[in-house]
């Protein structure tokens, strides 16, 4: 029968590679040809509304990244951005695991209420925002106006400073169930035995959470945070909806000027040298933090 | 006891701050949902509905195509989900388990495929996609949202696994188990919480996925939810309240749909597990 | 067979294809299936292109039509990638401002034969096909028109004592002045300073004089441009007549803000004119005015909407499509939905025009109103250099003149 023979397939050495065969040739197929159009459009001038003046022009499109003066504004917002969130979405999605693990019986109904958040389409969550801060109609200003901590409603999105400190606060809201959710799958796996052999050698909690939860959870804790980092250089969705980059550039992220780039202004070439440039940013982020990690194994 | 109770509390005061971080705003969203037009465009702000309606959640059923696009967004996520959480998982499990001399560079391999801008994919993929006939079909969507997102499940299902010893493996095996019956009787019935965890990820962002169902698909055939959803947003009108009550419906197949996935999980899972 | 019958027979074999093929140009002329790529997206709308489209298939039931609604924010995007992976509609919708680039990047099909002998290009005044004309070389039909103006609010008008509606730009900052009050939440004027703001910038440009872009050649004249933006941007920065968000508020908010009784003023065009109308009275507590008179020119602007063809697939029923929509009956039924003024001069003429009295600033601004820029790259430039740009003036990030400086850099990289 065919499950016998699978199994004793499944002892065979070339298993390992059967298993991941049909997901890598996969992507190979799917990706292979718009990465390779999209690294040769970043050499390229192509522009689309000026077909005659497309064609190979070797790095010159890199050359202009450096003194593109809103490439390297971006380039900054996205390095605030990025980290910001990320350490916030994680302190918070951490701390709400271990409460969800430790909540007993709410557990499931908090679980789904943090999840919410997460499965609000972006484009009614970035609205919904909106209007909650809103200048005129927002329901946030006016709680605060009544607490009499602003005098006046304020608008968020108008300012350079309150526009991004406000995208940020919305990104880690949307953000956040991922690292709590996954995190406390990771929690829920560790094995109670060994914290029952903690608290036998008179741990503390605090001990206990930083010498068996923490190591426990790396791998957990590496996968999620390479891929929300790589998920916030790459999307610019509640940006777009929110300030589409302003005011001025103070919300201009990498993302969000490549999209302009391509489609509003129709430079395909440059826009697709901001992406490989962020695709190469992204793989050194990567590669030095998953092996500084390993080193503190 | 004193100490235990304190500690009781604490957990909950915190959780209850966090849970009204994530849920103050949809509970704004369902309010605004019952409200008429005028009444949220306005100087003066209700926090109860004076003039509650349910006229935005029955223009929503008739204008958007809603039962249309509901369906379609169904089953799109439902093909995605299946095919990428196999396909990861089993990918998972052998990177998790051997350990072979390029093991890195394919996991790295998995993550590249994310780390371009999904802008500059989508004429090739639109161009591939014909190709191979798959535009304005549901696979042929599922198909794309699947490469996209086996990085998540594969990254996401190997931690699990990593931190489930071999030793219950190999004892299986010892027993008789091959490989294969290990990994179905042993390894995954252990990894549920995780399996559960990617799983409802992979199944939101199918879901919510915007832009390769905008260009992708067209309005007739196998349009999603989220397409329809964007398409009230427009140049010259934001009905606040129609959005809000399409965000709310939102909600609810996807709570459906995990409750579905969660019992099919843990039946298939617990009802082979090995005893002891 | 007898002798009748094969002569017959050999006759209709001989007429019979041409008798087929007379059919089938009927027929086949128009029909077949052909697509629509639009960005309408409000119910009124959705209302007017049905009533259309239904009139459009009793005229010419062979023509599958299949209407596709694209979010205006990505509508360029999904135009580009049909150019671009060749998955072009059939028809489409054109801004005016985005017709040099569709054009550059060979979008459209270029109609000029069809339009020259068609039987109502009479109706549509020589401007109307200037803004869809490209190197001599038809794009599009009118389908409406937005034509720009300003709404005030004639009760506070009435209240401070304020004659009538600025007509010059000096009034006009008076007037705005006059009418700020912080105390009672009010500002003068409601500026556009988010999302498509950047067309007032350029209004501003050519109020005090000086032109943007000559046969491909920048033409700025820098210090009236400087004089145009300064003036512009007092409004928030030195006088402060406008509400603190204007550096974010796009369409929606500048509406919001009209409506809910914040600003006195604010600059848009007729195509607003239902929405207003449904949360303000008409006459008594709005009224539409033309926009005031720069210092050189008085500059409004008549945007038409077009309609225009792809791909020459299924040209003739494309053709039947877009002309469609200049007939006086559909032009009439759209009207009666959405209030949308009309392309055509004939349809203008219409009582249900001409007797009202809130359009009486609309078919004043036809006398004097201009075209908007055209030149390729135009809407990038103004919405990813001109107005953030402007938005860094508005919020004290940069003086004018650097501000002023980056543009006119921009718009030489872009040309």
């Amino acid at each position: 029968m065919y499950a016998k023979q699978l199994g004793e397939l499944s002892e065979t050495r070339s298993w390992a590679y059967i298993l991941i065969l049909p997901s890598i040739v996969l992507i190979f197929i799917v990706i292979i040809y718009p990465v390779f159009h999209g690294v040769s459009l970043s050499f390229q001038e192509m522009q689309l509304t000026k077909p005659h003046k497309s064609g190979f022009v070797g790095l010159k499109n890199y050359y202009k990244l450096f003194t593109d003066e809103v490439f390297l504004i971006s380039l900054k917002n996205t390095g605030i951005w990025v980290t910001v969130v990320t350490i916030l979405e994680f302190s918070l999605g951490l701390l709400s695991a271990v409460l969800l693990n430790r909540a007993g019986l709410f557990v499931k109904v908090a679980g789904v209420l943090i999840l919410l958040p997460w499965i609000l389409p972006s484009v009614v969550a970035a609205n919904i925002w909106a209007l909650m801060l809103d200048s005129r109609l927002g329901v946030l200003n006016d709680m605060l106006y009544q607490m009499g901590l602003i005098r006046e409603y304020v608008a968020w999105f108008a300012e350079k400073e309150t526009a991004l400190i406000s995208t940020m606060l919305i990104e880690v809201w949307k953000g956040f169930p991922f690292f709590s959710l996954l995190l406390l799958a990771g929690l829920q796996s560790i094995d109670d035995e060994l914290y029952e052999a903690g608290r036998v050698d008179g741990a503390s909690d605090m001990a206990m959470f930083w010498y068996i939860t923490l190591p426990m959870l790396k791998p957990v804790i590496v996968a999620t945070i390479v891929l929300r980092v790589i998920s916030l250089v790459n999307s610019p969705d509640l940006i777009l909806i929110l300030t589409n980059g302003g005011p001025g550039y103070s919300t201009h992220v990498l993302s969000l000027y490549a999209f302009l780039k391509a489609y509003s202004e129709f430079n395909f070439g440059y826009s697709g040298t901001i992406s490989v440039f962020m695709f190469l940013i992204l793989i050194f982020f990567t590669i030095l933090y998953v092996r500084m990690s390993r080193l503190n194994s | 006891m004193k100490n235990n109770l304190k500690k009781k509390s604490l957990i909950i005061l915190l959780l209850g701050l966090i849970v009204l971080y994530s849920v103050f705003p949809i509970v704004w969203t369902l309010i605004t949902s019952f409200k008429p037009e005028s009444d949220i465009v306005t100087n003066e702000l209700q926090y109860i509905p004076e003039n509650f309606t349910l006229a935005n959640y029955s223009a929503i059923w008739t204008r958007s195509g809603y039962p249309r696009l509901i369906a379609n967004s169904l089953q799109v996520t439902l093909i995605t989900m299946v095919i990428c959480m196999t396909l990861g998982t089993l990918a998972a499990y052998s990177l998790s388990r051997y350990q072979f001399k390029i093991r890195n560079q394919i996991l790295l391999f998995y993550l590249v495929i994310r780390m371009f801008p999904v802008v500059l994919m989508i004429v090739p993929l639109w161009i591939m996609m014909r190709y191979f006939g798959l535009l304005n079909t549901h696979l042929g969507l599922a198909i794309a949202y699947t490469t996209f997102l086996l990085p998540l499940c594969v990254w996401m299902m190997k931690s699990f696994f990593d931190a489930i010893p071999p030793d219950l493996e190999d004892s299986a095996r010892i027993d008789g188990c091959s490989r294969l019956t290990a990994l179905f009787y042993v390894v995954l019935p252990l990894a549920r919480g995780g399996l559960m965890a990617t799983a409802i990820f992979i199944g939101i962002a199918a879901w919510n996925e915007y832009l390769f169902a905008l260009m992708f698909t067209n309005s007739q055939e196998s349009q999603t939810w989220p397409v329809g959803l964007a398409l009230m947003v427009g140049e010259f009108q934001l009905p606040w309240g129609a959005l809000s009550a399409g965000g709310i419906i939102s909600i609810f197949p996807v709570i459906l749909l995990f409750s579905l996935v969660q019992q099919t999980l843990v039946k298939g899972l617990t009802s082979g597990a090995v005893k002891g | 067979m007898n002798n009748l019958t094969r002569r017959s027979l050999i006759k209709s074999a001989l007429v019979l294809p041409f008798a087929l093929q007379a059919a089938k140009s009927d027929l086949f002329a128009q029909s077949g299936k052909i697509n629509y790529w639009h960005h309408f997206t409000s119910e009124t709308e959705f209302k007017g292109m049905e009533r259309v489209i239904s009139l459009f298939s009793s005229k010419y039931p062979n023509v599958g039509l299949t209407q596709e609604n694209i979010p205006n924010a990505d509508f360029m995007a999904k135009f580009t990638s049909g150019v671009l992976a060749n998955a072009r509609a059939d028809t489409s919708m054109v801004t005016s401002d985005r017709l040099p680039d569709m054009v550059a990047m060979d979008g459209l099909v270029p109609i000029t034969k069809n339009v020259n002998s068609w039987n109502l290009k009479k109706y549509f005044p020589a401007n109307r096909w200037e803004g869809v004309t490209i190197d001599g070389e038809i794009y599009g039909i009118p389908a409406f028109t937005f034509v720009d103006w300003m709404y005030y609010r004639k009760d506070w008008f009435d209240e401070a004592g304020i004659s009538g509606p600025p007509k010059t730009f000096d009034e006009f900052v008076n007037a705005a002045i006059k009418l700020t009050d912080p105390s009672k939440g009010r500002y003068g004027f409601g500026m556009r300073g988010g999302g498509g703001g950047q067309m007032f910038i350029l209004d501003m440009i050519e109020s005090f004089g000086s032109k943007i872009v000559v046969d491909g050649e920048v033409a700025i004249d820098r210090k009236k441009m400087i004089d145009g933006i300064r003036w512009y941007s007092d409004l928030m920065t030195k006088h402060k007549v406008v509400p603190p968000s204007a550096p974010g508020d796009s369409y929606r908010q500048i509406m919001e803000g009209f409506k809910t009784g914040q600003t006195a003023m604010v600059w848009h065009h007729t195509g607003s004119l239902t929405e207003i109308g449904g949360a303000l009275q008409a006459g008594q507590q709005f009224m539409s005015a033309t926009r005031p008179a720069g210092p050189d020119q008085h500059v409004s602007r008549l945007a038409y909407l077009y309609n225009g063809i792809m791909t020459e697939r299924n040209f003739d029923a494309s053709w039947a499509w877009i002309s469609f929509w200049a007939e006086l009956d559909p032009t009439i039924a759209f009207l009666e939905e959405t209030g949308y003024f009309p392309s055509s001069a004939q349809v203008a003429e219409d009582v249900r025009i001409s007797g009202n009295i809130m359009y009486k600033a609309a078919v004043d601004t036809l006398s004097f109103g201009r075209l908007p820029p055209k030149f390729i790259g135009v809407s990038g430039w103004a919405s990813g250099t001109v107005l953030p740009e402007f938005q860094k003036i508005l919020v004290g990030d940069s003086t004018v003149e650097n501000a002023v400086d980056r543009m006119i850099k921009g718009l030489e990289e872009t040309l």
